[in-house]
């Protein structure tokens, strides 16, 4: 780390990723919406549009403001979300890319998605919305039983390589992808994939926000910059927990490059799934979190301890 | 040396007779009776008090120094006369039958008097024939002073001229009568075999010997028994306690109970060791069963009745194992008779002032806060709590028991001691918070107020006597409780002087502390909780405007008890702490409007385990031949059992499940301040008993991998029921006493792992809980206090009004859900390392999930009261408490410096365990720390996310956007505004749909299993209660069956 200079070059870095980070994300957003278009039959949108969107919000003049909180509400998120791309390593060998990942492991990572969740869900609570709490109460519901398969797999690959440094377990599936832990640990990638589309806020599991039902939920109040804030997260974000499952079980990217593709590749998967399945109501897709999932992770953890 | 002359023990004999006789000489009604009885009882006492200073303070114990004297009457020599003793027993309890007769009968001064001048006489010869009975040495003679004393007690009963209790005069009669036929063949007998009345000479002639012999020792055996009233042949002796003045039964429990058991003391020596087991096994008998049969009684006077027929059933138990106790067996015997005899005595004489006898009626006690005082302390005195001499004659007792092996016997002592503190408590909560406006006031003018406040007195005397002979004992400190006695009797004063004495006293005893702790980081990081946090609740006292009677001295006895705790020297100093821990708590908790049934189960549970605590004590003393701290290690005596015991015993503390029904409501329902200390610090009481229980069992034994199994789960299952509970809560309190059921699972969890991270994760638990718990308790508290409701739907939008306690709850919230930067993450991570380095795969996996399952009952908490919609009967409501305030403010300025250092705790407290765990430490460089899986970085998190916290601000603020607050209804809201907030205000059944997914695991299985016991134990009493028909002949058969029944189990058994 101390090859890599000094403070204010980690920050000119840390940006740079950000920047790269966040394309990615909007032009998978883009693309992701043009897929849905053509599967209902629809020409879409342009695969732009997303950028459009963003500086129209940020360019809006007036803020409604409800209180403190509900300003500060997509500050926490933006956080978390520009923190988990700085807490993970995002270019396996390159320090520079690594960014803050010195701090903390997996675990901080892991804990630090909620920081951006819990600082929405307190900003949009204020607003007075009923509409913000009802999706709160939906997607804290069902985050319990959606970190079922999570913890399971994400312990399956701790125990597997002894290590919750996120580098150290890239490391050890180099050498070709017989060496991922997508091959040598099938039963806890595939619990980790239905974890993922658990936290994607996608259909099968989008009763949080809920488009039309309960307006979208959280943000409902959320308008103009605000709104500019949260999109941008939202670019952000799902990178973020895209590239910690391809660390993970996928291999990890030794460059941009390969970062994109299987990012694409995953972030993909959830739009998949998301196309085809209509919405889970909450006690519906906690049952389901409790049944393959869960047997899927706990047999992913017994094999290991038999192994 | 006693002057014979002037206190001979013959003038009480000579004395009785005589005044009884010239009293028939008055007129009726005149006040001359009286005076004489007063002064008579006086003259018995001043004598027994003679002969007892002189061997309490000669010798100091009664073996040396004074010689127990013996009167011959007309100056022959035995078997040609009858010869009295007056030796250290006899002394005591001739004392113990004259106090209750002066006190007694100044307590019947106006009974008496309507009585007549024949009761007095009749009053006066009871109390000499009981002395009569514990003086003499010749058996004929025991049977006239016990004849004298039926006779004495019937005219009693019956002078009183009232119907029931002429049939209750009746009944006696038969007994009695029964009773002496048996007694006299018996003396018959064994004046044939033995040649000789005199109880010393018939011990040289060896009865069990001779055929004959051996059936005069059942006779009399049996019938001295059968005067003791045993179980269940004793319906006679209930109507008996029933129907008689109060005063009478006073005197009947206190004196005519030591008397029956003394007789059998003396007789029971010329027996066989069959005998002892034979008075052993119906004490245990009649113990069991009358406690049992207590269970179903509505009455109060009947209650107490058969509670004294269950201590003097104890009392057998102890005499039959008189060669276990050895030496002992006195000072247990006293013990029990002193806390029995003066505490039934005072609940008699409460009887008696009350106009109606249903346990529901004594709530009209508290109209007279100094009978209620008089009423708690004999109900703990009764149950064997501290400071009262029932504590350490039971802890001697199954000590000894159980050092010799008989667990059984233990176990049923201990059992009935449970059921009787079933009826007692409950009776108890009835006096404390039954609703007592259409009662009579109590009738108590000073003649009868005087007895029970003297035994009063007495008893804690008693108990404070008792402990200071006691080995292990002697050493104690009793400056907190002189503390505490201080504030009692500063009561009257208003809460702030009491308060700010308080904290001085507290303070100045940290820092007497302190010297004494240092370097024993342990015992000072509990010390830190348990009185810095009485500091800091008792700083937000300050906000209670009045007297706030009786709440100091009880604080302070639960404080002191976790004081005792922490300064413990041997086992019996900490079990007294626990106890006296444990009284404070309950008054504590039982002072909530609606905590009388909460109090109670939380009473229950205490009892409970501290009885299974003292068990498994006993049994580690047993192996290790001491009872210093030290006997916890390595047990040796049933290893499993006794470790298995403490840890349930501190188990119900930690409210863990299966044990923790009684938290949720009886912290539910507490004051603010009060509930602070009983989940913030109170809890981590049973935490430190555990880790002092686990650090003496270790993991190596073969034993312990069951038991922490066990325990592990425990701990995770707490995590998981009791944060899914939280969520399902409507009452912001009961929401945090789920809570912390499941917080202390965590604690529970990683101790179960005896590994350095789980031992850190609980030690750090126990701190950080401490800290954003003690937030919680007071921000919360303070507001329900405010708002006058708990219930969060009837709050909203509290954020406007209230900015400070917003925060607080953020902070603490954010912490107790281990969201990184704050230091709650530590502990999260250390789970993750834990979980991996231990391989506890599974039960580490529903600690995780238990975390996140914490979120929501957080997230409900605070938008459900902060956040959404304002009410409008809230809108001018202020800020809680500014002396709620500063306390919270304190505690998270601890958190926040946590926070930037997590290395300022976890490193002393890792070095420390590293003593007893050396494997798998932290290595700590700056504020990173590194484990074999992993690192965290505590100050650079901090400054990471704060920079770009910051950043992502300054962006926001840099595209200079023009902000308008808008008004509350100014929601989308398909384009009406809503009128009223609670239309749109999200919280009642926050989470139904999570209820819909999973609320099965949430079915009150535990307390139906607890209810289902009580049930059954219930349905028992009322089942064998119906024995007692109320009719004089068939108590009669009950007795001849008993006897029958007896003679053979007695004759299978030789």
């Amino acid at each position: 780390m101390s090859s890599f200079g000094s403070v204010p070059v980690k920050i000119l870095y840390a940006l740079l990723s950000i920047f790269i980070v966040m394309n990615i994300g909007l032009l998978l957003q883009g693309v992701t919406r043009k897929i849905y278009a053509r599967v209902s039959k629809r020409i879409g949108i342009r695969f732009y549009q997303p950028y459009i969107d963003l500086v129209k919000n940020y360019f809006l003049r007036d803020l409604v403001s409800h209180g403190v909180m509900f300003y500060l509400g997509p500050i926490f998120r933006l956080t978390s979300g520009v923190g988990m791309i700085l807490f993970i390593p995002l270019i396996y060998g390159s320090p520079v890319f690594s960014n803050f990942s010195f701090s903390g492991d997996a675990v901080l990572v892991l804990y630090f998605m909620f920081f951006g969740t819990l600082g929405m869900a307190l900003g949009s609570g204020e607003s007075g919305q009923p509409y913000s709490a009802i999706g709160v109460a939906r997607g804290l519901a069902q985050v319990t039983a959606a970190e079922i398969p999570l913890i399971l797999s994400f312990l399956a690959v701790f125990i597997q390589y002894q290590t919750l440094s996120i580098s150290t377990i890239v490391g050890a599936q180099q050498g070709g992808f017989m060496h991922w832990t997508m091959i040598t640990n099938p039963l806890a990638t595939a619990t980790a994939l239905l974890a993922f589309l658990g936290s994607m806020m996608r259909s099968p599991f989008d009763v949080v926000l809920a488009p039309q039902e309960i307006p979208i939920g959280p943000p409902t109040e959320y308008h103009g910059a605000f709104l500019g804030i949260l999109q941008t997260n939202r670019a952000i974000f799902p990178i973020a927990k895209t590239i910690l499952y391809v660390n993970l079980f996928f291999g990890g990217a030794g460059n941009w490059f390969e970062f994109i593709i299987k990012a694409f590749l995953l972030y993909m998967w959830s739009v998949v799934v998301g196309t085809v399945f209509p919405r889970y109501r909450v006690d519906h897709s906690i049952r389901w979190f409790l049944k393959v999932p869960l047997a899927l992770g706990l047999l992913s953890i017994i094999f290991l301890q038999i192994g | 040396m006693v002057d014979q002359l002037f206190f001979n023990p013959i003038y009480i004999i000579g004395i009785g007779l005589a005044a009884a006789f010239f009293l028939g000489f008055f007129h009726r009604g005149t006040l001359a009776p009286r005076i004489i009885m007063v002064a008579v009882t006086a003259a018995f006492t001043i004598i027994s008090l003679a002969w007892m200073q002189a061997f309490l303070l000669q010798g100091q114990t009664a073996e040396h120094g004074q010689a127990a004297a013996q009167v011959f009457t007309a100056g022959f020599q035995p078997p040609f006369s009858i010869n009295l003793r007056m030796g250290a027993e006899e002394a005591f309890l001739t004392l113990l039958i004259n106090i209750s007769g002066l006190l007694g009968g100044i307590y019947l001064l106006d009974t008496l008097k309507k009585m007549g001048s024949h009761a007095v006489s009749v009053f006066i010869i009871l109390i000499m024939g009981m002395n009569g009975i514990i003086m003499t040495r010749d058996i004929f003679n025991l049977f006239v002073f016990m004849e004298i004393v039926s006779i004495a007690v019937a005219g009693l009963i019956v002078l009183q001229k009232e119907t029931n209790s002429l049939a209750a005069g009746f009944k006696y009669m038969i007994a009695a009568g029964i009773i002496s036929v048996f007694l006299l063949l018996g003396i018959i007998l064994a004046y044939a075999v033995g040649g000789s009345l005199n109880i010393d000479f018939l011990t040289a002639a060896d009865l069990p010997g001779a055929k004959a012999g051996m059936i005069a020792l059942f006779f009399l055996v049996i019938a001295l028994l059968l005067e003791l009233k045993p179980f269940p042949a004793n319906g006679w002796a209930l109507d008996v306690y029933d129907a008689a003045p109060a005063g009478v039964s006073a005197i009947l429990a206190a004196a005519g109970s030591a008397a029956a058991y003394y007789a059998l003391v003396k007789i029971l020596p010329l027996g066989s060791s069959s005998h002892y087991t034979l008075v052993a096994a119906a004490g245990a008998v009649t113990f069991l069963g009358s406690n049992l049969l207590g269970l179903k009684q509505h009455r109060g006077r009947r209650l107490l009745g058969y509670s004294s027929v269950g201590q003097v059933g104890l009392l057998l138990i102890i005499l039959g194992f008189s060669e276990v106790l050895g030496a002992q067996r006195d000072y247990i015997a006293a013990g029990i008779i002193l806390s029995h005899s003066l505490a039934k005595a005072i609940l008699f004489w409460l009887a008696g002032m009350l106009k109606q006898d249903g346990l529901e009626a004594w709530a009209a006690l508290r109209k007279k806060p100094i009978l209620l005082i008089l009423f708690g302390s004999a109900v703990f005195a009764l149950v064997g709590f501290p400071p009262f001499p029932s504590f350490f004659a039971k802890w001697e007792l199954i000590l000894l028991l159980n050092g010799g092996r008989f667990y059984l016997w233990s176990a049923v002592i201990l059992g009935a001691s449970f059921l009787e503190a079933v009826y007692l408590f409950r009776w108890f909560g009835y006096a404390l918070k039954m609703d007592n406006e259409k009662l009579a006031e109590p009738e108590a003018p000073l003649f009868r107020l005087l007895p029970p406040i003297v035994f009063g007195i007495l008893l804690y005397g008693a108990g404070w006597y008792m402990g200071s002979i006691l080995e292990g004992f002697a050493n104690f400190s009793y400056i907190p409780l002189a503390f505490i006695l201080f504030l009692a009797l500063i009561d009257r004063l208003p809460a702030w002087i009491k308060n700010t004495v308080s904290i001085a006293g507290v303070t100045f005893y940290i820092i007497d502390l302190y010297p004494r702790l240092e370097g024993d980081l342990l015992r000072l990081i509990f010390a830190g909780i348990f009185l810095i946090g009485a500091v800091l609740t008792l700083l937000s006292g300050y906000y209670y405007k009045g007297r706030r009677a009786g709440f100091y001295p009880l604080a302070l006895t639960m404080f002191a008890g976790l004081a005792v705790l922490i300064e413990a020297a041997n086992l019996l100093e900490f079990f007294y702490g626990w106890e006296l821990m444990t009284i404070g708590s309950y008054f504590l908790l039982i002072r909530g409007k609606k905590s009388m049934p909460h109090g109670y189960s939380y009473m229950l549970f205490s009892v409970g385990g501290s009885f299974a605590m003292l068990f498994g004590f006993s049994l580690a003393a047993a192996g290790a031949g001491s009872i210093a701290m030290s006997a916890l290690t390595g047990v040796t005596v049933l290893p499993m059992l006794a470790y298995s015991l403490m840890l349930v015993g501190f188990l119900t503390k930690t409210a863990s499940v299966g044990l923790h029904i009684w938290l949720p409501g009886a912290h539910g329902e507490a004051v603010a301040d009060i509930h602070f200390m009983a989940s913030a610090i109170l809890l981590k009481a049973g935490v430190f008993g555990l880790i002092t229980v686990l650090l003496g069992m270790g993991a190596e034994a073969s034993y312990t991998g069951p038991i922490l199994f066990v325990l592990g789960w425990i701990g995770a299952l707490s995590a998981l029921l009791g944060n899914i509970s939280a969520s399902f809560q409507e009452s912001a309190k009961r929401l945090l006493a789920w809570s912390s059921i499941g917080q202390l699972g965590y604690i529970v969890f990683g101790l179960a792992t005896m590994s350095h991270l789980g031992w850190l994760i609980a030690i750090s638990y126990s701190v950080t809980h401490f800290l954003y718990k003690g937030i919680l308790f007071l921000v919360i508290g303070g507001i329900a206090l405010k708002l006058g409701t708990p219930y969060m739907y009837k709050m909203g939008g509290l954020i406007k009004r209230m900015p400070f306690s917003f925060l607080a709850v953020l902070i603490a919230i954010i912490t107790l859900s281990g969201v990184p930067p704050l230091v709650g993450f530590a502990a999260k991570w250390i789970t993750y390392n834990l979980i991996i380095s231990e391989g506890i795969y599974y039960q580490g996996f529903i600690v995780l999930i238990s975390g996140i399952v914490a979120f929501l009952y957080l997230f409900r908490m605070i938008y459900t009261m902060f956040l959404g919609q304002l009410k409008d009967n809230l809108r001018t409501v202020r800020e809680i408490n500014i002396w709620f305030l500063i306390p919270v403010y304190l505690l998270l300025a601890a958190i926040m410096v946590l926070s930037f250092f997590p290395n300022m705790l976890l490193r002393p407290v890792g070095e420390m365990l590293s003593g007893y765990f050396p494997d798998g430490a932290i290595a700590w460089t700056g504020t990173l720390g590194t484990t074999r899986l992993g690192y965290y970085d505590g100050g650079a998190i901090m400054y990471v996310i704060g920079g770009i916290f910051v950043a992502a601000l300054l962006f926001f603020f840099s595209l200079r956007k023009r902000t308008q607050q808008v008004k509350q209804f100014n929601i989308f809201y398909s384009g009406e505004a809503p009128s009223r907030p609670e239309l749109s205000h999200f919280s009642y059944n926050f989470f139904a749909h999570y209820q819909k997914a999973i609320g099965v695991l949430t079915l009150p299985l535990v307390t139906n299993f607890w209810n289902w016991l009580s049930g059954i134990l219930h349905g028992t009493a009322d089942f064998f209660r119906r024995i007692y028909t109320g009719n004089g002949q068939t108590y009669a058969y009950h007795l001849v069956l008993y006897i029958v029944v007896v003679f053979f189990l007695q004759r299978g058994g030789m």
